[in-house]
This record gives C-alpha cells, sequence and structure tokens, in this order.
C-alpha cells in the first residue's frame, strides 16, 4: 500500500501528469474530445475556457471521480491509482464537508484519508485566516470562508502537486487575491499546479503553462508568455494615417492593418517591430505623434482563438 | 484500514439523526420489553413471565428486537445517503480513497451497529432473564444463546439491504421509502404467485425467518413447562405454524443474501460515476 514519492524521482519527470487522447459524452453531449495535455514538474498549467467547456469534467477524470469513455491518464508516468491522489490536493467545483462537524473534524477526516499528520491543520488553517473558526460547523461559514476551506484541505500534508477548479469562485476581492497570493507562494516552492478557470486575469497573472478549451476540444496550449507574445500589434497615431497605411502595405512591412481616424492598429510581419515603423515613417518624412506596441491581453488572444476555432 | 473506522466513527459521533436514532432503538426497546413484562393478561394458562424465562427469553427478545431493525436499515440509509447529499464519497476519491474502501469504511459501521444492538439485546436478555427466572442451571441458560448470533446476522442483513438501496438510489428519501414498501408490500405480494416452499427462499422471507415469532400457541394450549410436546405437526397442518426452513439453511440462506447485497453495493460503487 505504501506509496512513496521519492523513489519515484519527482524533479527528473518528465510529466507530472499525462493525459492522452481523452474522450467523454454524457449521453449527446461532448463533454471532453480527443483532449491531450502533458504537465511537466513545476509548470503552473492553467486550463482555460468558457463555461461549459470541459475543464472540471477534465479534472474530475484525473481525481478519479468520473471514468472517461476513451483515452487514459498517468500521474507520475504510472496508470492511475487511488493512493497516488493522497500526495495530490484536489479542489474539484463546490467544497464538499460534512455540514454539521466542525472545521477541525472535516480537515481531521481528510488528514486520516491522505495519511497526512493532524498537526498540519493548524497551519493550513491560519493560512486562509479561518484558525479563529475552527470550532464552527462547516454550515455556518459563509461561502467564501467555505471556498477557502477547501484550500486549506487542498494544500493540508503540503503535496506536491494541487489541483485546482475555479480557486477564487465566490471570493470578494481581497480574497481573491489572498489565493492568487497562496497559489504564487505555492508555484514558488516548485509545486506542479493545475487549475482550470474561465477568468483570464486569474491565469494570466500565475499561470505558465496554458490550455485553451473550447467544447471538449484543446484549441491551444503552450507557454503563456509564447501565446502572449504572437503578433502583438503596433499602434500608430498620425495626420498622414492614409498615406502611411499605404506606404506599409506596399513595402509589405505588415500582415494586417486597422484604420480608426488617425489611429492605425498594425499587425507586423516577423521580423518587424514598432522601431523599423518609427524608422520607416520618418524617412517617407511622415511624423507620428504616438507609437505603442500593445501587449495584446490573454482575452483579446482567447476571443481570438475561440473565433477561429468556431470557423 | 484504522482510520476508516476512525473516521466513521466521527462521522456518525457528532451526527444528530444518529444519536436520536439509536437512542429511539434502545428506549423503545427496553419500554416494549419492559411494558410486555408487567402485562397481567388473564387468559386462563396464560403468563408472560414465561417468555421472560431462560431459555425462551433468548428467542423473546430477538423477536422484539427484529422489530427495531427497519430503524437500524433506515439509519444506515441515512448514513449513506449523506455521503451522496454532501458529495462526500466523491471528495473521499478525490482525496484518495479507493471505491473499495468506501464500502469497507461503511461495511465497518454495518459491523459495529449490528454488534451494538446484539449486545443491547443480550444486556436485556441477562436483566430480565435472571429477575424471572426461577430455577435456574447452566443448561437452562445456555440453551438457545445462538438465537443471539442469529438476531446479529439478521441486523446486519437488514441493514446491508439499506445500504445497497441507498448506493442504487444515491437519495435518501427514495431509499427509505423503497425499502418499507419492498418489505412490507412489494416482496409479500410477489411472494403469494409462488408455491408455499418456494416463498420461504425470498430475501426479507429468509432474514425475517431468523427470529420467528416464539410459539404463543403452545404457550395458550396451557402446556407450559414442556412446550416441545406440543404437536406442531398438528398445528403446521392446520395451517396455524408455517412450515419453517431448518435455522441452519435460513441462517446460510441470510449470508448468502448479505453477501449478494454487499456485492451488488460494491459492483454500483465500482462502476458509476460519483
Amino acid at each position: 500500500m505504501a506509496f512513496n514519492l521519492t523513489t519515484l524521482n519527482y524533479y527528473n519527470l518528465e510529466h507530472i501528469l499525462s493525459i492522452q487522447q481523452i474522450s467523454k459524452n454524457y449521453g449527446r453531449i461532448v463533454a471532453v474530445q480527443d483532449l491531450s495535455i502533458e504537465v511537466g514538474p513545476g509548470h503552473v498549467f492553467g486550463i482555460l475556457g468558457p463555461n461549459g467547456s470541459g475543464k472540471t469534467t477534465t479534472l474530475a477524470i484525473i481525481c478519479g471521480v468520473i471514468s472517461p469513455d476513451a483515452g487514459s491518464y498517468y500521474w507520475y508516468g504510472k496508470a492511475a491509482l487511488a493512493v497516488i491522489r493522497k500526495n495530490i490536493g484536489s479542489l474539484i467545483e463546490v467544497p464538499n464537508f460534512y455540514p454539521y462537524l466542525d472545521l477541525l473534524k472535516n480537515l481531521t477526516i481528510i488528514a486520516r484519508i491522505k495519511g497526512k499528520p493532524v498537526e498540519d491543520i493548524e497551519r493550513v488553517l491560519k493560512l486562509t485566516n479561518l484558525w479563529d473558526r475552527r470550532k464552527s460547523r462547516f454550515d455556518t461559514l459563509s461561502l467564501g470562508m467555505k471556498q477557502r476551506l477547501a484550500l486549506s484541505a487542498v494544500l493540508l500534508g503540503d503535496p506536491d502537486v494541487l489541483v485546482l477548479d475555479e480557486p477564487a469562485n465566490g471570493l470578494d476581492p481581497e480574497g481573491i487575491a489572498e489565493v492568487r497570493e497562496i497559489i504564487k507562494q505555492e508555484a514558488e516552492k516548485q509545486k506542479t499546479i493545475i487549475l482550470a478557470s474561465h477568468i483570464l486575469d486569474e491565469v494570466e497573472k500565475v499561470c505558465t503553462h496554458v490550455a485553451v478549451l473550447k467544447k471538449g476540444r484543446s484549441i491551444a496550449q503552450g507557454r503563456v508568455h509564447e501565446l502572449l507574445a504572437a503578433d502583438d500589434p503596433v499602434v500608430v497615431e498620425c495626420v498622414e494615417a492614409v498615406r502611411l497605411k499605404e506606404e506599409l502595405i506596399r513595402v509589405g512591412m505588415s500582415s494586417s492593418i486597422e484604420m480608426d481616424g488617425d489611429e492605425l492598429t498594425i499587425i507586423l510581419k516577423s521580423g518587424y517591430g514598432a522601431r523599423d515603423v518609427n524608422e520607416y515613417a520618418f524617412q517617407k518624412g511622415i511624423i507620428l505623434t504616438h507609437l505603442e506596441t500593445r501587449k495584446k491581453s490573454l482575452e483579446s488572444q482567447f476571443l481570438e482563438l475561440v473565433k477561429q476555432a468556431g470557423q | 484500514m484504522k482510520s476508516l473506522i476512525l473516521n466513521e466513527f466521527t462521522k456518525i459521533w457528532s451526527y444528530g439523526a444518529f444519536r436520536i436514532i439509536i437512542l429511539l432503538h434502545f428506549i423503545l426497546f427496553f419500554l416494549v420489553v419492559l411494558v410486555t413484562s408487567q402485562l397481567d393478561i388473564t387468559i386462563p394458562g396464560f403468563s408472560t413471565d414465561y417468555l421472560y424465562q431462560f431459555p425462551n427469553i433468548w428467542e423473546f427478545f430477538p423477536w422484539v428486537a427484529s422489530w427495531f431493525n427497519l430503524l437500524l436499515a433506515i439509519l444506515i440509509i441515512v448514513i449513506t445517503g449523506n455521503e451522496y447529499t454532501f458529495r462526500t464519497f466523491r471528495q473521499h476519491v478525490i482525496d484518495g480513497l479507493s471505491r473499495t474502501n468506501l464500502l469497507t469504511g461503511k461495511g465497518f459501521l454495518i459491523a459495529a451497529i449490528a454488534i451494538y444492538s446484539m449486545l443491547m439485546v443480550l444486556l436485556f436478555s441477562l436483566l430480565f432473564g435472571f429477575i424471572f427466572t426461577r430455577d435456574l442451571t447452566v443448561a437452562v441458560f445456555v440453551k438457545k444463546t445462538y438465537m443471539l448470533l442469529v438476531y446479529f446476522v439478521q441486523a446486519l442483513a437488514y441493514m446491508s439491504a439499506g445500504f445497497l438501496l441507498a448506493i442504487l438510489f444515491r437519495n435518501t428519501a427514495l431509499a427509505i421509502v423503497l425499502f418499507i414498501l419492498y418489505r412490507l408490500i412489494i416482496e409479500p405480494v410477489v411472494r403469494l404467485f409462488f408455491q408455499p416452499e418456494v416463498r420461504l427462499f425470498f430475501p426479507m422471507k429468509v432474514i425475517s425467518n431468523l427470529t420467528p415469532m416464539p410459539e404463543f400457541l403452545s404457550i395458550s394450549s396451557g402446556n407450559q413447562t414442556d412446550p416441545g410436546n406440543v404437536d406442531t405437526l398438528n398445528l403446521r397442518e392446520m395451517g396455524i405454524l408455517v412450515e419453517d426452513l431448518p435455522v441452519y439453511l435460513n441462517l446460510l440462506l441470510a449470508l448468502g443474501y448479505t453477501s449478494l447485497f454487499i456485492f451488488l453495493a460494491w459492483l454500483l460503487l465500482k462502476k458509476r460515476n460519483l
């Protein structure tokens, strides 16, 4: 029964989690379709997608509560066993606790299941500011507190892998910031974190890698900054916007230009930068009044991807 | 294994409904046997004292206790149904239990409640038995003590049936209603379509026949000193006493049904999403 993590040589593993071609249908509704994801050690992996895109189903499958119709998944390169999950902290959908038990008893039950020391409960409750409420029944907590308790349960026993499904659900802005801080701290400890969210900002701020899901399919995957780096638009303002647009098209520097009054939004071909635009415009005697490389937010990136996949 | 047992204990200890049902079970049983022992029935040759003497008490008390098995089965249904309502079965699997672990935990709970119930019968049997028995010998005392074990199996069987229904419907109310309907209406009606010999093999019949009603008839016929002498064969031919299976066969069948219930529950747990 003993499952020793150290024997698996955690840091030399290529993949902590490997999902291969997983599919799951609920009747005629496709929840997940041919999904493959690989998460390496130390990654903070965001699974991004609109409501109903299969995020929770995917996480429920890798946590053993739903069996996939097809495909397989491996934790630490091994076929899924219940004992492996004892070293994975997971929060799927809503917090599930016994409403009539106090926080200490609820966490004691989880500590026993996971085989973690009961003494660790104090640390995780203090981490989420719930230590003062330790003797309260679970059903007396507010929604945000329940969510924080669920996070305490996830962190119990200091697991090497965290699986979080919408961890900021139901939290106030302060709570969201706290959760984000906790995730960042865990990431700094070289933990592997798998985070599902429909809040792009959340993913953008904490994740190193991201997979975008739509209707159960993965429509984009990669490092967050690589996905972001692609095709950042250059925005310029000048009096002779029409002439500049024509010049840029003629010289073949841009792949697309949108004009809005005096403002041009230019997507450059690879190899060109804002500097080239400025230099070229100057050569042609056009004076720019404004020049800016606009970092595309994950949001617009995401909307674009979803739009493309829908075509 | 130890943590599974401790967790089941933690879950029930602070649970109000559990405390109330167990308390009701204990008090109701005590009240029934107490009140019955004080009854003064003026039928010639009939005295309830007879039922409270060793060894007859070993048959009488398990029979009385069997009326309250419904409470125990409902208790198991409620506790198992809670795991679905609170989605804690799901959470336990996420946290690292296997589905077999879920079953083992509840198996321990069922066994623990059956042991409690058996000890309760033992306690009151000793209490009333020593008060009412006049000529006590070891042979008289020991005779029919096996009924305690038979009662234990019966409690186990009822609770396993309740557990299976709770797993099947994943809904407390539905499981309780169907348990009661099946026990009191569905199976008795279905049994009527079969030969009398076949009827004895139906699960609820097998389980309830473990603790048959003590033979009151033999008592009221005035032969209290030696009820074994009553012509029970004749009574059976008259249709007053029903033909029963031998106790050991009944016991084996009940254990078989219990294993079947648990096995089916395990299959359901294994196959379905949580």
